[in-house]
């Protein structure tokens, strides 16, 4: 059974119409990446998963269970967490404050548990434990956003949706996210990533499907989709990647 | 026969065209005169059918408090500033009328000037002090005003007559005619509130309201492109007194009497809520609303006692359910059924941007650059040469200091030490807006566009930086502003609200507003960030394209693909200091870029 599947779901913004029926499926253990052009209907895709927005058609599983009418925070106490394009960080908490909150759909977790786990992201992202007193407002724009997946995978998700994880970090930084990325799904965390960088997200994905105007258009696995004419052209810019190292 | 055949074959196409969209067009035209026509004739009814005098009463306090809600049209539809104290300039220009007229033996026209006059300075002063500051200030200070001009009124009775108020003010004369009947007086209070209508829809028109509109969409971006955002809040603030004035002196004659209450906190939030409740953002819905609001209690005085409070139902319901106010649910409905035209622009000039590269002095030089927040030294001690023409790019690990410098550049912060130095002019401790007016052109790293204004207007607002060298005239700037648009590929978008754009579009219309200006040197904060890879060849492009016009660009950038291929020279930033700087080849190989910055696996520069 796939830990979410998406039937046939369609969404709108006003009178405009962002998804024109999505059916996708992210089985246990896998990464799947979401690739596709500004517009396409990516972050409406993980909205509408992470009950921010709601579905006009269509239904979506999670484990099992239709999780299509339920609010976001139900969604989230059921193991979804969303880490948002655009550094949803909390300016006016201090960055231990910011990662900490992310375990707050958690029940019982004790404190010296909590700060053990705050350790664990410093380990990952070593640049935000010099910051650890900082107010959010004054990080960097990359700095934010390594603070933002931090509280993401605070909520320890069954599902971690990555919007854009790379936006705005320095190339090492990207590498260790990435790395990061690989080493959470070996321990067992489902991941479903949106990317602009098409190269990174096929480099760590199991399969990666194409959005167009609101519609899946192609799907297979990352030496597939790298293959493909229609979606080198579109997303790739064209040029036939570098082997990776 | 042959005639016969050509006229049926000519004219035969036509009808099958027109009925889509003309005759609906004419009708949305001739609905338009319609309507100006009735506006037109509403104040002349009295003159034909005999009105109670209550109603003539009631519409000429409907006529005088809009001209008073119209001033918040400029200050809160436009500028977006919040103003809680229009009751006050309101009652300067009544009491001027009254005192001027009685004790000081002005004639009205005279009083009205000095009540303008002092309302216009009490605003100029009171603005100047407060809006500064920004924020919620402004809304702060006009209370406490307010409440301070309640107290004079009450209690200064030598000079005021405290709160008996006055009686006996006396109605103007025009061209010898005294406006002594009510009919007459209340057409020329309507037709002096046309005219402020007109004025007030005219406004957003011009580069003032532009600009005032900028700075209510987003100061900030207002600021760097050029637009002197306090003295535009100032003169925003001062219009809106000096209409208050000129609404309360008209009230004064009309109503012959005034006393304190007439000018209280309570009041002021009565103009508020008019202009709310109408729609803020257009003269039309200030006066709807004033109307509107002044009626109600009236027709629901047969619900007796509780009339009052289903007046504040009703205000509640229409707050609530309509945020725009009237006025956007009726233009909402207008534009379905008569949609706008699409913008008809002919053919647009090439797009111009020619700098001498003759001068070979930098156009940009940063000396000893320091920047410390508390303990931090976000910027500490940064010297870089920037060669005319060139394309600069500035890299470095997240939290180097790169944006922080770029602020610095443009004068969002003041450095802490250090000179900046743009084409030989120290211009450290200038305003954004000053450095835009030098040639300094800017684009944010989380674009900051003026998301309900047009792409066109966006990059009007760009264009109309102080020395820009084209025509000052507003065909010249709309002109400059398609030109640019067409230069970015996004033409056919020029009149499509910036809101409703791809992000990729607005990264577009973001880089054509400062282009627009002219810059000398573009500062640019990471473009390609949230660009997939064929919009970002794109960019390449639109920057190769550009370096043919001798501009000179200074960029951030963590994409080493895009940084490569653009740039002459990079800087590379690491805890707020210069680690190394060279050509692309050189910077690349540097061992200590690669372990702060690029990683082991600089495959991703392909």
């Amino acid at each position: 059974m796939p830990l979410l599947e998406l039937r046939d779901v369609t969404s709108f913004y006003g009178s405009v119409q962002a998804l024109k029926g999505i059916s996708l499926r992210v089985e246990p253990g896998e990464i799947v990446t979401l690739l596709g052009a500004n517009g396409a209907g990516k972050s409406t895709t993980l909205r509408s998963i992470s009950g921010l927005m709601r579905p006009a058609s269509g239904e979506i599983f999670f484990d099992g269970q239709s999780i299509s009418r339920l609010g976001a925070e139900a969604i989230v106490r059921l193991g979804i967490s969303h880490v948002p394009e655009g550094r949803r960080i909390f300016p006016g908490l201090t960055v231990s404050e910011n990662i900490m909150l992310g375990a707050s759909s958690r029940a019982g977790v004790s404190k010296a548990q909590l700060r053990s786990e705050v350790g664990e992201m410093f380990a990952i992202f070593p640049d935000l434990e010099r910051l650890e007193k900082a107010l959010g407002w004054s990080l960097s724009g990359g700095q934010q956003q390594m603070l933002a997946v931090a509280r993401g995978l605070m909520a320890r998700p069954k599902l971690l949706m990555l919007d854009e994880p790379s936006l705005g970090l320095a190339p090492i930084i990207v590498q260790q996210l990435f790395a990061v990325i690989r080493n959470l799904q070996q321990r067992g965390m489902t991941i479903l990533l949106v990317e602009q960088n098409a190269h990174m997200a096929l480099s760590v994905a199991h399969r990666g499907y194409v959005l167009e105007t609101g519609s899946l258009t192609v799907e297979g696995s990352p030496a597939e989709l790298l293959d493909n004419e229609d979606v080198r052209a579109a997303y790739l810019g064209g040029a036939r990647p570098n082997a990776a190292n | 026969m042959t005639i016969q055949t050509s006229t049926a074959g000519a004219s035969a196409p036509a009808p099958a065209r027109a009925p889509v969209a003309a005759p609906s067009r004419r009708f949305g035209a001739g609905a338009l005169v319609l309507l100006m026509l009735l506006a037109a004739a509403l104040p002349l009814i009295p003159f034909v059918v005999k009105v109670n005098p209550y109603i003539l009463n009631i519409f000429m306090q409907a006529a005088t408090y809009a001209v008073a809600v119209l001033g918040m049209t400029v200050v809160l539809g436009y500028t977006g500033q919040i103003h809680l104290g229009q009751a006050a300039f309101f009652g300067i220009g009544a009491y001027s009328v009254a005192l001027g007229t009685l004790v000081l033996g002005l004639n009205f026209w005279l009083a009205l000037l000095l009540g303008i006059v002092l309302a216009s300075l009490a605003g100029f002063i009171l603005g100047l002090t407060t809006l500064r500051v920004g924020g919620h200030y402004l809304a702060m200070v006009t209370i406490s005003f307010q409440v301070i001009f309640d107290l004079i009124l009450t209690n200064w009775i030598a000079v005021t007559r405290g709160p008996d108020g006055i009686s006996g003010i006396g109605r103007p004369s025009l061209f010898g005619y005294t406006l002594a009947d009510d009919k007459a007086y209340l057409a020329f209070c309507v037709l002096v509130l046309y005219l402020v209508i007109f004025g007030v829809w005219w406004l957003p028109k011009t580069r003032l309201g532009r600009a005032m509109q900028s700075v209510r969409e987003n100061e900030m971006a207002a600021e760097v492109s050029g637009v002197a955002t306090l003295v535009v809040k100032v003169v925003a603030f001062t219009m809106c007194s000096a209409l208050g004035a000129v609404g309360g002196a008209l009230y004064a004659a009309g109503f012959a009497y005034i006393s304190p209450d007439n000018f209280s906190f309570k009041i002021s939030i009565e103009f508020l809520t008019m202009t709310l409740l109408g729609g803020s953002q257009s003269p039309f819905g200030g006066a709807l609303g004033t109307v509107l609001l002044i009626l109600l209690p009236e027709w629901l005085r047969f619900l007796k006692e509780i009339y009052m409070a289903a007046y504040g139902l009703a205000v509640i319901l229409i707050m609530v359910f309509m945020p725009e106010g009237i006025w956007g649910i009726v233009m909402r409905a207008w534009r379905r059924l008569w949609p706008r035209r699409p913008l008809a622009h002919g053919a647009v000039e090439p797009f111009k941007l020619d700098f001498p590269l003759t001068d070979t002095a930098p156009v940009l030089q940063l000396v000893n650059v320091q920047k410390h927040f508390g303990g931090v030294r976000a910027v500490d001690g940064i010297d870089i040469d920037v060669a005319r023409g060139t394309v600069h790019a500035l890299i470095g690990p997240n939290g180097s200091g790169k944006t922080t410098t770029l602020n610095v550049l443009n004068g969002i912060y003041r450095p802490t030490a250090g000179q900046i130095i743009v084409d030989g002019k120290d211009l450290t401790h200038t305003s954004p807006h000053v450095r835009a007016g030098h040639g300094v052109g800017r684009t944010f790293q989380n674009i900051r566009l003026f998301p309900a204004l047009s792409a066109l207007e966006n990059v009007m607002i760009g264009a109309q930086r102080a020395h820009n060298p084209i025509e000052r005239s507003e065909s010249a700037l709309r002109r400059r502003a398609l030109s640019t648009l067409d230069f970015v590929g996004l033409l056919d978008r020029a009149d499509q609200v910036v809101r409703s754009l791809p992000y990729g579009h607005q990264r577009l219309v973001e880089i054509a507003r400062s282009l627009a200006g002219s810059p000398k040197l573009l500062l640019l904060d990471e473009p390609a960030a949230g660009l997939n890879q064929t919009e970002k060849q794109e960019l390449v492009k639109l920057l190769k394209r550009l370096r043919g016009h001798g501009i000179t660009i200074f960029l951030i950038e963590h994409d080493m693909g895009l940084i490569v291929q653009v740039s002459d020279r990079i800087s590379v930033l690491n805890f707020g200091r210069k680690i190394a700087e060279g050509t692309p080849d050189e910077v690349l190989r540097h061992p200590a870029v690669i372990a702060a910055y690029l990683g082991e696996s600089v495959h991703a520069a392909a």
